[in-house]
């Protein structure tokens, strides 16, 4: 019997090939793990069932942890995000995204290292939203006691159990000293509770500017949705853009590993996508299965790739999809 | 019976959605006068009618009452008096509105 049992999500578009990409280095660095497909997207949209089926909800709910490639959201009136879909189900609240410069991709914010916890499942996110009269429109913030602590906790175990040094609150609570004063007032409580971790706290807009000019003064960033929305994309910019953007979706009864970016329907089947995003999505994975050496490794042969130049288009360089896994494995079984 | 107001300007007032302070998911009736209970959410995910996720739920759910036929303003004060007669406290309510056909409010997942 395999050491892990994870559920996997092949995707639309994309996501097939850089799944297979992904399977491939997983299995040059002989991490032992039976995977479960699960079937969910436009396949299944077309075949009149619901674009996440709920037997996949069930068993991810039963495993506790999947690897999920990307899906497209039909167009139309009445369509439904997969995505949207799996978060609400599985109550995914913590979106975790690790933001780290690789050797060998240049950036201008060489050095950055560090991993934004946005609260997932509120704030401005509810569809709360009204036309109050027809030249005035609305939405809801809406934030609660319960969701802030939850999302802090996780910020602050998740920072005491991976050797990180301080959790930085970002909010706007000079401007909504009602609804992000809560956030903040929740953050102060739940970090008196790990005095051997730093806990401060920056206005967004101030945080904004630091994350291009003190990058490297900050480690683990805990946020409101929007906030963390806006954030998790800026620093994916700084280290190189989307196609290597790691995330994970994350519940008290499971978590979802899964690329930042979409299933890139334009370049779908062309063996030219690049992977990296779902590749370090996995081994963010794997550090939450307790391989953290399969991780390093297989970060170290990633890295030691892309410094020999083999790098998918969107990279600059020429590599297919399946080249640039199958180098990938190289360096691990060299 | 008075027309409800914002008529002249092209609206039509076709319900209310009611915040409502309550722990559980609150057993509101599902039938009053003209309204039906159309659905509640909770920050944003609808809990009712089921399936109802396993989602973790704050004390303000929301309802949301739909009219069956022209509905008054004095409606949806009726609605509301009925709701804080039965015992439920109610923090806020918002009037919704059509204009051509196309309903000026969100739908919850």
């Amino acid at each position: 019997m395999a050491q892990h049992k994870v559920c996997l999500i092949r995707g639309d578009g994309i996501g097939p090939e850089i799944t297979q990409a992904v399977l491939t280095v997983l299995e040059a660095a002989k991490v032992d793990i039976e995977w479960v497909d699960l079937e969910a997207g436009l396949a299944c949209v077309e075949r009149g069932l619901p674009i996440v089926p709920e037997e996949s909800i069930q068993k991810l709910a039963e495993l506790g942890v999947g690897l999920k490639a990307p899906l497209t959201t039909p167009i139309g009136k009445g369509s439904v995000s997969p995505n949207v879909t799996l978060r609400k189900r599985l109550d995914l609240y913590a979106c975790v995204r690790p933001v780290r410069s690789l050797r060998g991709l240049p950036t201008l914010f060489p050095g950055t290292d560090l991993v934004i916890f946005r609260e997932n499942t509120e704030d401005v996110y509810g569809q709360v939203e009204y036309m109050a009269t027809p030249t005035v429109a609305y939405t809801l913030k809406i934030i609660t006691e319960g969701g802030c602590e939850r999302i802090c906790r996780a910020a602050f175990e998740y920072a005491r159990a991976n050797g990180r040094r301080r959790v930085t609150a970002v909010h706007k609570a000079n401007i909504m000293k009602i609804a992000d004063g809560l956030f903040l007032r929740t953050f102060q409580r739940v970090a008196a509770e790990y005095p051997d971790i730093e806990a401060n706290d920056r206005i967004v807009d101030a945080q904004c500017m630091h994350l291009v000019t003190r990058w490297t003064e900050y480690d683990v960033l805990v946020t409101e949705n929007l906030y963390g929305d806006i954030l998790s994309d800026l620093c994916a910019g700084m280290v190189g853009g989307l196609g290597v953007a790691p995330g994970a979706n994350m519940g008290t009864k499971c978590a979802l590993f899964e690329a930042v970016h979409g299933s890139a329907p334009d370049i779908a089947g062309q063996n030219r996508a690049n992977p990296t995003a779902l590749l370090l999505s996995a081994t963010q994975m794997l550090a939450h299965l307790g391989e953290h050496r399969a991780k390093a490794d297989i970060e170290g042969a990633l890295e030691a790739t892309l410094e020999r130049g083999v790098k998918t288009t969107d990279l600059g360089g020429d590599a297919t999809t399946s080249a640039f896994a199958e180098a990938i494995a190289s360096e691990l079984r060299a | 019976m008075p027309r409800a107001m914002g008529g002249e300007r092209g609206l039509e007032l076709c319900g209310v959605d009611v915040f409502v302070w309550s722990a559980k998911t609150p057993e509101l009736p599902t039938e009053v006068g003209p309204f039906r209970l159309e659905l509640i959410s909770n920050r944003g995910t609808r809990v009712f009618p089921p399936p109802t996720p396993d989602i973790d739920l704050c004390d303000w759910p929301r309802a949301r009452y739909l009219a069956n036929e022209a509905i008054a303003d004095q409606d949806v004060d009726w609605l509301l008096a009925r709701l804080t007669q039965a015992g439920w406290i109610w923090t806020k309510s918002q009037k919704l509105y059509r204009k051509d056909g196309a309903d000026l409010f969100s739908h919850p997942y």
